[in-house]
């Protein structure tokens, strides 16, 4: 027996793979979707991961430092290092901020990182040029994805910095790409204000009568330099010792020295859970509208080329080709045209996914089960197409 | 006269009654007909006459109310069909010619006649082979590899034939298919039938109004309003 | 006609289908978890590496000079400006005296006074010692007469008294003008103090140098401790530098050192490290170091501008070296990424000293000639299938 849905394809292939890789097109806006959620997830996991960070204590009370703002006194990490179990402690800050490169400004989140050279947590994981941090001012390694490259000097808030490497896939859960710099530099950047509020300041100060007095002629200068000093950091990260389970070395800290501690798996929970959460929602009902638009497509196409040959189904059963030979036929037409646009779907989005702004991470898995859904969408819409073929009457073959 | 106990196509007493009560229509009262193995008979009667009616009964298309049909010496239908699987029955027995040769368009020409030794079961291979031999025998082999598009309409309509005949079935029926032909086509097409009867002892029963060709019957079966009866043709022979 | 074998459509069909297969196929390989990651390496090699330390500082006076009243007053006048030189000694601005100068007339009329009532005490006692010459030569006179039993006793008696007199009274006189002598000094002293007051008035400058601020201006009432100029020594400036302690071991008096302005980034000026202060910041966790300037730049850098020191140490012994960017953390060590046959094993390492440019002595862990992992597209595992490339993709050169 020929393949009659094989021959009837052939005839007309070009429809075909045309009407293939539109359906293709739409598969692939779904993979996309799926994989700007699933890059979502995958830009929370890299920030958490990417550090070798186990435990992140944070102010009490509060779900920082990603998902909240934190605070803590930038000598707490003694304190920490001293637990039985923690092999590093260093502090960190997050913010995002504009940071200028000659006209251009890139929004990205700076993060101060204690010195201490590679592999100290909050330290980038990996480079991809340059080299790390190694005075403690005035240098950055800046994620690829902020388009500065080595030699570069950028301007945060009140400094200038040289770009001395490079890192990929460091960015922020809203998507920032990161830029480290020294600790210091970044409290600065953090708590001082621009100069002109500096100055306001300094004259506020010395308006006040309590700290000009005439016999303590110190005493206002020492009331300015202590309005600029910044000792607060957003969290310490904290690296366990072999052998130490996290929730064990969390606990004490908790409790004695009141802060807020979270574990790698809480941190995911808070990240993916609270931050992410919403858009997942979008996303997930975007995906849902495009399974259906993509199955009325499919269903429309399928029996669009049924129809297209009814007078020659009427033929084919008069003629004595059993019920179910039709519907496979149908059937098949149907499942070619779903491989074709899966393939499509996947080629396309792989090719078009690295132009996203944000990271767009298409899985394997989600591939596999596109394929499946695509597989039963095709067969639930080629129904529609089967009962129309099924329910003609060979008689109108034969004229009135 | 045929011979009324041998092979061919055979219905008694057949009636078509659609709708109940009284809105019934009777389509087909009590209608007596059979046809010999190599006989090529015709049915002829106005529009509404019960024609295309007699025809789907005959191609096991529609079930009849009442009657009796025989086909080779095997009762297909007696008050009820006789036969569970139609569809095989009109595969192996029951050879259809339409007014448009209505080819599967994605199917060649070789194909479109395979088809049906291939529907029957026969391999590939084989049936291909079966078809080539029907297209010679209408000698239409030379357009073997065309697809139906590319053929004439007396190409398309001889490769149809070729279709109906290849599983060598006992009855063709043809529906009305000179009728867009002019009276040279037309009159090839039947005098193809004719042969093709004669060569492979087939019944052949063919509905037409079309003057040109009505001469060339020995037989002719006359309907009106449901009835039929019997006439002489004229057997005007091929020229 | 013979139906050919394939159709040419048939042909292009499969073609097309193949093709998209084997793109297909491209695909899967190349980007998914089976895609190979980019990398690129590098030889260790055997280094001496040179640290070098790098902190901020400010620049600063060593010396300054506060000058202002030691006691409350009025300021009268000021001389000089925030830029000017001045020389040691030179007169920069005066106190109000109020009633100083007053007070040095009336001590120096005094001291006239005192001498003048010297000259009277002088005279008498020229008068007393004339006075006793006299007596004495009477006595005497008398003396003799009565061995010649002249006169009477009694006369003779009374030329000795006269003569005892005589010296009391020139006794007198001296002690008189012994009095008159100290009031003279006394009245000289008085009026030195009054004219010290009044000397203490005037600011003057201590040594030769530049007026740094000036924070008062005539007819401003001040109290003792307040200054009213600020005088540094140009050729004095140094920096005041600050070094994270966590990699500052060597860090010692007499090192050379390069010293960035920041009003003047591109020049790097010789320096050299003065001392190192002894006691550190806590809470800043700096080393604090003081920074000479081998030669001072014209113009004067500001005092309080930031500057950038990199203090160079001696380079150590040579020992197998990596780029910092090849020391990855990996389950709780540290250590480098080794290829070893087209695929990556950890090695963990010791490091010691790195320099400025990152290069990183390997105490342990590395013999020298192997390959380590410089650069990745991604963060490397035990699991990861590499490639070795030139540069990892989307870095432009």
């Amino acid at each position: 027996m020929i393949s009659l849905a094989g021959r009837d394809i052939l005839q007309a292939w070009g429809k075909f793979v045309f009407t293939g890789v539109g359906l293709g097109l739409l598969i692939g806006a779904t993979l996309t979707m799926a994989g700007v959620y699933r890059g979502m997830v995958d830009d929370a996991r890299v920030l958490l991961g990417s550090s070798g960070t186990d435990l992140w204590v944070v102010q009490r009370d509060t779900l920082g430092p990603y998902a909240e703002a934190s605070s803590v006194y930038d000598d707490t990490w003694r304190a920490i290092a001293s637990i039985a179990g923690v092999a590093r402690a260093a502090n960190v800050t997050y913010q995002t901020m504009q940071v200028r490169r000659g006209e251009r400004d890139v929004r990205s989140m700076v993060v101060g990182v204690a010195p201490g050279g590679p592999g100290e947590p909050g330290q980038p994981g990996h480079l991809v040029a340059g080299r790390h941090l190694t005075r403690n001012h005035y240098e950055a390694v800046a994620d690829v994805a902020t388009g500065f490259r080595p030699g570069d000097r950028i301007r945060i808030r009140r400094n200038d910095h040289i770009v001395v490497g490079l890192t990929r896939r460091m960015v922020s859960s809203s998507g920032d790409p990161m830029i480290f710099v020294a600790l210091k530099d970044a409290q600065q950047a953090q708590f001082l204000k621009d100069n002109d509020a500096i100055v306001r300041q300094r004259r506020r100060t010395a308006a006040n009568p309590a700290f000009d007095l005439p016999g303590a002629p110190g005493v206002l200068d020492a009331v300015i330099a202590s309005q600029s000093v910044n000792p607060y950091v957003n969290a310490v990260l904290v690296q366990l010792a072999p052998g130490y389970a996290a929730e064990d070395v969390a606990e004490p800290i908790r409790r004695w020295k009141r802060l807020q501690v979270y574990t790698r798996a809480q941190m995911e929970d808070i990240l993916i859970g609270k931050l992410i959460a919403t858009s997942a929602r979008q996303i997930g009902l975007f995906l849902v509208i495009l399974a259906i638009v993509s199955a009325a497509i499919v269903a429309f196409i399928i029996y669009t080329l049924t129809m297209a040959k009814i007078r020659e189904i009427a033929v084919l059963k008069l003629i004595g080709t059993k019920n179910s030979t039709i519907s496979w036929m149908i059937l098949q037409q149907a499942l070619g045209l779903g491989v074709i646009g899966i393939i499509v779907g996947k080629l396309a989005a792989t090719l078009w996914a690295p132009v996203f702004p944000r990271n767009v991470l298409l899985e394997t898995g989600d591939a596999g089960r596109a394929l499946g859904a695509v597989l039963v969408i095709c067969v639930l819409a080629s129904i529609v197409a089967i009962r129309a073929a099924l329910k003609v009457d060979p008689a109108e073959a034969v004229g009135g | 006269m045929a011979d009324s106990h041998s092979p061919g196509i055979r219905i008694e007493a057949l009636s078509k009654r659609y709708g109940k009560g009284d809105t019934a229509v009777d389509a087909l009262r009590h209608v007596d007909m059979q046809v010999a193995p190599g006989e090529v008979v015709g049915l002829i009667g106005p529009s509404g006459s019960g024609k295309s009616t007699l025809l789907k009964c005959l191609g096991a298309v529609i079930e009849p109310s009442a009657g009796r049909m025989t086909l080779g010496d095997r009762v297909v239908y007696d008050d009820g069909w006789k036969i569970r699987d139609l569809r095989a029955l009109r595969r192996d027995n029951i050879g259809f010619v339409f007014q448009a040769p209505y080819l599967i368009s994605f199917l060649d020409a070789t194909d479109n006649v395979a088809l049906l030794p291939m529907l029957a079961g026969c391999p590939n291979a084989e049936s291909r082979r079966r078809a080539r031999e029907m297209l010679r025998a209408l000698d239409v082999d030379h357009r073997a590899g065309a697809m139906p598009a590319q053929l004439s309409g007396g190409e398309q309509q001889r490769i149809a034939i070729a279709r109906a005949l290849v599983n060598r079935p006992p009855v063709i029926l043809a529906d009305e298919p000179t009728a867009p032909l002019d009276s040279e086509r037309a009159l090839a097409v039947i005098r193809i039938l004719h042969e093709m009867a004669h060569q492979y002892q087939t019944a052949v029963i063919v509905v037409t109004h079309d003057e040109k060709i009505i001469p060339t019957f020995r037989r002719i079966y006359q309907i009106r309003d449901g009835n039929a009866h019997e006439q002489v043709g004229e057997g005007r022979p091929f020229r | 006609m013979k139906r050919p074998l394939v159709r040419p459509s048939t042909l292009a069909f499969a073609g097309v289908l193949a093709l998209l297969l084997a793109l297909f196929a491209w695909v899967v390989m190349r980007s998914g978890p089976l895609a190979r990651v980019p990398v690129t390496t590098t030889i260790v090699g055997s280094v001496a590496v040179a640290p070098a330390l790098y902190g901020i500082g400010i620049v600063e006076s060593r010396y300054t000079y506060r000058i202002g009243p030691t006691q409350a007053g009025r300021l009268g006048s000021v001389l000089v400006d925030v830029g000017d030189t001045v020389r040691a000694g030179q007169l920069l601005g005066e106190m109000d005296p109020v009633d100083l100068d007053q007070r040095v007339d009336a001590n120096r009329s005094a001291l006239e006074r005192a001498r003048a009532g010297v000259t009277s005490a002088q005279a008498q006692e020229a008068d007393m010692s004339a006075r006793r010459q006299y007596a004495e030569t009477q006595a005497r006179r008398y003396e003799q007469l009565l061995q010649a039993r002249a006169i009477s006793a009694e006369a003779t008696e009374a030329r000795r008294h006269e003569q005892r007199l005589a010296e009391a009274g020139l006794l007198a006189a001296r002690a008189n003008l012994d009095g008159a002598r100290r009031e003279v000094e006394r009245a000289r002293a008085d009026l030195d103090g009054a004219l010290r007051q009044r000397a203490n008035m005037r600011l003057v400058a201590p040594v030769d140098g530049l007026v740094a601020a000036r924070s008062a201006d005539p007819g401003t009432s001040l109290v003792a401790g307040q200054w009213v100029l600020e005088v540094i020594d140009p050729a004095s400036l140094w920096i005041n530098a600050r070094f994270d302690q966590l990699r500052t071991g060597g860090l010692r008096g007499g090192l050379p050192a390069r010293v960035t302005l920041r009003s003047r980034g591109d020049q790097a000026l010789a320096a050299r490290v003065v001392r190192v202060e002894p006691k550190a910041d806590a809470i800043t966790e700096e080393l604090l170091a003081r920074v000479v300037l081998d030669h001072v730049p014209q113009p004067l850098p500001s005092i309080g501008e930031l500057a950038e020191v990199s203090v160079e140490l001696p380079p150590l012994d040579p020992r197998p070296t990596v780029p910092n960017a090849s020391v990855h953390r990996n389950d709780g060590a540290l250590g480098v990424w080794v290829v070893e046959a087209g695929s990556i094993k950890f090695t963990p390492v010791r490091v010691g000293a790195a320099d400025l440019d990152g290069r990183t002595q390997i105490l342990d862990g590395l013999e020298g000639g192997e390959s380590v992992v410089v650069y990745s597209h991604t963060m490397l595992n035990t699991r990861t299938r590499i490639t070795v490339v030139d540069r990892v993709p989307g870095v432009s050169p």
